[in-house]
């Protein structure tokens, strides 16, 4: 697909279709193809969100429910905005000077994006693992400990109280849970005074999620999170996120068409120019998408 | 226009389309060799329809081969997936209408005496063909209103192989009662099986011809309106 932009149709054809500055026709997206209707809450919904960067308008209008619970996947080619749309939803895009945010999203009915909102809370409720693997050049343990220690609940026993153990006893256990949930702990066990930097990348990966998973969230953002991985470590990754899924709200986006289709309960197309144009079931997106790009997109056919 | 990617991938779907329907082409040729065997007891062309089978078979084990490699390959989405999953059902409809082409042939082999049911094996044979026709074009074109037309049509020709079998079990019991006339029981009974058999075939060659629309509707706008 072109890197131009849609064009907005001029005062005087306000009747014609949107073309690229091709000046090739190209479809009008339809907001019944991302109205999607699902049993549950939505753990995270997102209202009229616009991201600039500088004069780059970077996601146009976007609103969508995530389901919690279940995994989301976003996709779309590069530079579609389906990263930033990602950042948003835990403040990430905070840290760019130029980036500017309108628009709502909102964490259990809750605005994220208004006055007084902790962002450190924020950011422990709302995990994120990133593309390359970013341990801490520390031991296994001390990278799994860290996030807990910052925000205070070992060191002011919180920890501990819930689990009924000295803090000591309940670091360790905390540990070993999250290494689990990460299923790492197997491959750990016997060092986890062991420098990080020394695991495989597929290890590193997992420390990752294990480290997210250490401060108790309720979703996990993953930014294309096996894309730096072997089909092994890779298909370790996917497991490891269906079984987050039963317990937490996972946002993942990939470029990997069919690991979307794989791990994901539902799918959201963002096609170049900040839109997002479909939005529905996994199954139904993959085998009858309404939207004539996004077939095209995830056909590979488009040039 | 949009350039197109997947150069190679979008040569094998092309590919595929024109070889079901190649397929579909020889199984017709079949299909009407038999018939005519059938009616004319040309015992030559029932060999040539019976003999070839096995490379309706080939094409068909091969056609099978090329959409599991597309699907383990390049796991093909959306309209693509709709396509090979239709055609991959589709050509197992083509190999069976071939099996009961066939089948005319066999009862061409074995002899007739000239009964004639009330409706004759030519014209069914004429509405089963068309019906196959005009699926394979169905198929070919995407034409879903085809697909309902061709699903409404079967209706009649099984109302006309109803028409024919219960003439035919009239003629038996008649000729029973009779007893004079110039067949025997038997040779009677050995005739009204074979031609029995042979409209129960083309009875299904039109579900076959059904299917193949029902496939190509499921392709084209994901209904499953008519399977089933």
């Amino acid at each position: 697909m072109s890197e131009t932009q849609s064009t907005t149709a001029s005062a005087d054809s306000t009747e014609q279709a949107p073309q690229t500055t091709t000046g090739e026709t190209i479809e009008e997206t339809r907001s019944e193809w991302t109205e999607y209707e699902f049993d549950g809450q939505a753990k995270l919904t997102a209202e009229g969100l616009d991201v600039f960067y500088g004069d780059d308008h970077a996601i146009k209008d976007v609103s969508m429910e995530i389901p919690e619970q279940s995994v989301t996947a976003l996709i779309g080619p590069s530079g579609c905005g389906k990263s930033t749309f990602l950042r948003c939803l835990n403040r990430m895009n905070d840290r760019i000077n130029s980036a500017r945010v309108e628009g709502s999203v909102s964490l259990d009915g809750a605005e994220i994006y208004q006055e007084g909102v902790n962002l450190v809370e924020l950011r422990k409720r709302v995990g994120m693992v990133f593309q390359s693997p970013n341990p801490f050049p520390k031991s296994i343990r001390d990278n799994i400990s860290y996030g807990p220690r910052k925000h205070g609940d070992i060191e002011t026993g919180w920890l501990a109280r819930l689990l009924g153990r000295s803090d000591e006893a309940a670091e360790e256990e905390l540990v070993e849970r999250s290494l689990q949930q990460a299923a790492l702990w197997s491959e750990v066990e016997d060092r986890l005074d062991d420098n990080a930097l020394g695991l495989s990348g597929g290890q590193q990966q997992r420390l990752c999620i294990a480290r997210a998973l250490a401060t108790d969230p309720e979703v996990i953002l993953m930014d294309e999170p096996a894309s730096a991985l072997d089909p092994i470590a890779t298909a370790k990754i996917e497991d490891l996120i269906d079984d987050l899924s039963e317990e937490y709200t996972v946002v993942i986006v990939t470029h990997n068409m069919q690991q979307a289709a794989r791990i994901s309960d539902q799918t959201a197309v963002f096609l170049t120019g900040g839109q997002l144009v479909e939005y529905g079931n996994t199954d139904r997106i993959f085998e009858d998408p309404r939207s004539q790009r996004v077939e095209d997109y995830i056909s590979g056919k488009f040039g | 226009m949009t350039p197109v990617t997947r150069k190679r991938y979008q040569e094998s779907l092309d590919a595929l389309r024109g070889d079901v329907v190649g397929m579909g082409e020889l199984v017709l040729d079949h299909l009407k060799g038999g018939l005519e065997s059938l009616s004319t007891g040309d015992e030559a062309l029932a060999r040539e329809v019976i003999d070839g089978d096995d490379a309706v078979n080939e094409i068909y084990l091969d056609l099978e081969d090329r959409c599991i490699d597309l699907f383990a390959l390049q796991q093909p989405v959306a309209g693509d997936l709709r396509f090979v999953a239709a055609s991959f059902k589709i050509i197992t409809d083509l190999e069976r209408i071939a099996d009961l082409a066939t089948n005319l042939g066999r009862y061409a082999l074995s002899g007739d005496e000239g009964l004639e049911p009330e409706v004759s094996i030519g014209d069914i044979g004429d509405v089963a063909i068309d019906l196959v026709e005009r699926s394979l074009r169905a198929y070919e074109s995407g034409d879903v209103d085809a697909c309902h037309r061709i699903a409404a049509d079967d209706d009649e020709l099984d109302a006309l192989c109803l028409r024919a079998s219960e003439s035919l079990a009239r003629d038996l019991i008649e000729h029973e009662a009779g007893g004079d006339g110039p067949w025997t029981a038997e040779r009677l009974l050995d005739d009204v099986s074979t031609i029995l058999l042979a409209v129960r075939d083309l009875e299904r060659v039109g579900d076959h011809a059904v299917n193949v629309a029902a496939r190509t509707l499921y392709m084209v706008e994901n209904d499953p309106a008519l399977l089933y």
